[in-house]
């Protein structure tokens, strides 16, 4: 994922200047897994780390295994290029039904969106995929009980926040507090170095390819655009006229804007 | 034209246009193209001159100057009967009882596009004790409504509402289904687009329909809202999108139209489903005012973003009859609360009149405001980008401006006041 943070647009040629764009984790990925290694070191059991991408993706995984992560997959294949959510959902979830195969898959936690398309659609559509309960915008994990395959969490909802409880295996999308990412230790980074990170390619996980990468994703981009600019009105310079700006301002403001006001402060009373 | 060592013309990808988005590698029949850096590269060893890539690149930044057999070529999609599928439906969100406003929105747009296309508009209801809101629904532009009242509607469990919607979805076969891009409704339309198999478009800004190929065209901002997309779901159906609140009008309710209310039967197994434990309405949402309902917004900068003033601020948006917003550093900053943040990563706001002070106005901001009707700055910057957009700026200093534009407006705005019944 480019770090679009960074992405601007060159308003000369309209094309994106990519100076400076690297290659990172997602936040709410990083929180995300950080959540993940601290329920392992309360109640046992490992952390796996997949993504899908191309080889690129290794360092952020590296990045995740710094971060105390026991395994990392990556998903590479060029049938999984160009997908949009369905098909990315599609590969993931295949992905889980592989490793659920071999080991009890409890919990599932996303990043709650990309940085870059903000759709947040993954994380909804590798649980219905995979029949698990989710639970979007999660803010804290509240309390797990493994034996008994329950789980409590504090969902940030319209006006406020919901404890839900649920049953495991299930889903988490992370909002950026649900834990505190912390920074790697010395040993933890040459290891994460050292560790190698397994590829599974679409053949490895039963991916049938026309339900993968662009030939599975239905969506279509038809054109992209800069959006349409305002144009813009009078300037009053206050710093060169003082308060005579102010006053032009106010004459033509009250003026034009007359019927707006009025309507306003009509309901107002 | 550049060619290999084969002597063959073979496609280069412009650097600086491209967006990595990956398209081109899905389609490549050789596997020439990977991704390198921040953008893709075509091996030209490997590379066959065929130009899909060149076909399928939304942003041109493919150079093959070799002229295409087809316009564009999309890989083979198994279609599905297409021709089965009519009409427009909506998703009528519900919160205890009540309709969401975004709801009464998508209604009208709904009636526009199925106008649009000769077609009926369906209301999708699922709730609890919501059969009031069926004939509300008809008011607002449904023709059909199909209501499942049930109990096990009264809050919100992504694998029921889920389960419901695909049923529905699967008995009325609506051409497009229109949910709000509320968190309610940016929940539960992947997991019914997942299970339905279909195309999802998320955060929609804009819709319409290309009456030639009966597609829905439905525009949204990517990037985190530096460029806008049009995007397209040719052989799936429904076409699925989301749509933000309050980016279009609510129509007015006309209670002589007449529709029809088909009450669904659902019933879906009641164990070892989540339930709520507990709601607790966050304070500072319950004291702070809604931005996204004020006529007035008097926002709040990186350039403004201090304390001492804010009593000032608020002076002025009281005597408009406004509220105190903000920009996304002031948040950062802590001077402000989340629930008063515009743009493209807070709120979506379409006041009758916007005052941005120290805002310089940046993509994800302007996002934000493209609705508000009147847009003044005050910012020292003549050069900032919303001074290039705003129907009226003030250069200066605010500390200056701000005390003076309030004691001028003070009379005026009586004066106008009182010249209203």
């Amino acid at each position: 994922m480019p770090d679009t943070a960074q992405v601007k647009i060159d308003p000369d040629t309209n094309t994106l200047v990519r100076t400076g764009v690297e290659s990172i984790c997602n936040p709410y990925d990083v929180v995300a897994v950080a959540a993940a290694v601290q329920l392992v070191g309360k109640h046992g059991g490992k952390v796996t780390v997949i993504s899908m991408g191309p080889s690129q993706a290794e360092a952020a995984l590296r990045e995740c295994l710094a971060q105390g992560a026991q395994e990392a997959v990556l998903l590479s294949d060029r049938s999984f290029a160009g997908a949009d959510t369905l098909a990315t959902s599609y590969v993931l979830s295949q992905a889980i039904r592989k490793i659920a195969a071999n080991e009890p898959v409890d919990l599932i936690i996303c990043g709650k969106q990309a940085i870059d398309g903000d759709t947040a659609q993954t994380g909804p559509g590798i649980a219905a995929r995979l029949g698990y309960d989710h639970f979007t915008y999660v803010s804290q994990i509240f309390e797990v009980k493994p034996d008994e395959k329950t789980i409590i969490v504090i969902r940030e909802v319209e006006g406020g926040r919901v404890t839900v409880t649920g049953y495991l295996p299930a889903l988490l999308t992370a909002e950026l507090d649900l834990a505190v990412p912390r920074y790697a230790s010395l040993p933890e980074f040459i290891r994460s170095l050292r560790q190698g990170i397994k590829t599974w390619q679409a053949a490895d996980i039963g991916v049938e390819p026309e339900r993968a990468g662009l030939k599975g994703s239905p969506t279509w981009v038809k054109e992209i655009f800069t959006p349409p600019v305002r144009k813009g009105g009078p300037v009053f310079d206050f710093s060169r006229d003082g308060e005579k700006a102010v006053d032009e301002f106010v004459d033509q403001f009250v003026v034009h804007e007359a019927g707006r006001i009025a309507a306003i402060l009509s309901v107002k009373a | 034209m550049p060619k290999n060592l084969k002597g063959r013309e073979v496609a280069e990808i412009m650097q600086d246009k491209c967006i990595a988005c990956q398209i081109c590698i899905g389609v490549c029949p050789v596997g020439a193209i990977s991704m390198e850096g921040n953008t893709v590269k075509i091996n030209p060893e490997a590379c066959i001159g065929c130009g899909k890539c060149r076909d399928v690149c939304p942003v041109s930044a493919v150079l093959f100057k070799r002229p295409s057999k087809k316009k564009l070529t999309f890989p083979q999609q198994k279609p599905a009967p297409l021709e089965d599928y009519k009409g427009v439906a909506v998703f009528i969100e519900t919160h205890n009882g009540a309709a969401a406003d975004v709801s009464w929105e998508l209604a009208g747009k709904a009636r526009e596009l199925a106008d649009k296309l000769g077609v009926r508009v369906s209301g999708y209801l699922a709730g609890a004790g919501v059969e009031p809101l069926a004939q509300q629904a008809i008011s607002y532009g449904c023709d059909d409504v199909y209501m499942i009242d049930n109990p096990a509607f009264g809050s919100y469990i992504p694998r029921v509402y889920s389960t419901a919607l695909v049923q529905l979805c699967r008995q009325s076969k609506p051409e497009i289904l229109l949910i709000g891009a509320s968190p309610l409704g940016r929940d539960l339309a992947p997991c019914v687009a997942t299970l339905l198999e279909t195309g999802l478009t998320a955060d929609c800004t804009g819709l319409d329909v290309d009456l030639q190929e009966r597609l829905l065209l439905m525009t949204r901002p990517t990037f985190g809202g530096n460029i806008m997309a049009t995007i397209f779901c040719k052989s799936h159906r429904p076409q699925m999108s989301t749509v933000r609140p309050r980016l279009f009008k609510a129509p007015r309710p006309d209670p002589t139209h007449k529709g029809e209310i088909h009450k669904i039967d659902f019933s879906y197994p009641q164990d070892r489903l989540p339930h709520i434990l507990e709601f607790t309405a966050t304070a500072l949402e319950a004291g702070a005012a809604d931005i996204t309902r004020s006529p007035v917004l008097v926002t709040i900068g990186k350039g403004a973003c201090r304390a001492e003033h804010v009593p000032m601020f608020q002076e002025l948006a009281d005597m408009l009859g406004g509220t105190i917003a903000c920009s996304r550093p002031v948040v950062e900053a802590g001077l402000m609360s989340y629930a008063r943040q515009v743009g493209q990563t807070g709120k979506t706001v379409t006041p009758k009149i916007y005052i941005g002070i120290g805002v310089s106005g940046s993509m994800q901001h302007m996002a934000g405001i493209q609705g508000a009707e009147t847009i003044v700055a005050i910012n020292s910057d003549p050069a900032a980008p919303i001074v290039q957009a705003a129907d009226y700026s003030l250069i200066g200093d605010y500390r200056e401006i701000v005390p003076a534009l309030i004691s001028r407006l003070k009379n005026k705005v009586a004066n106008l006041a009182g010249s209203k019944p």
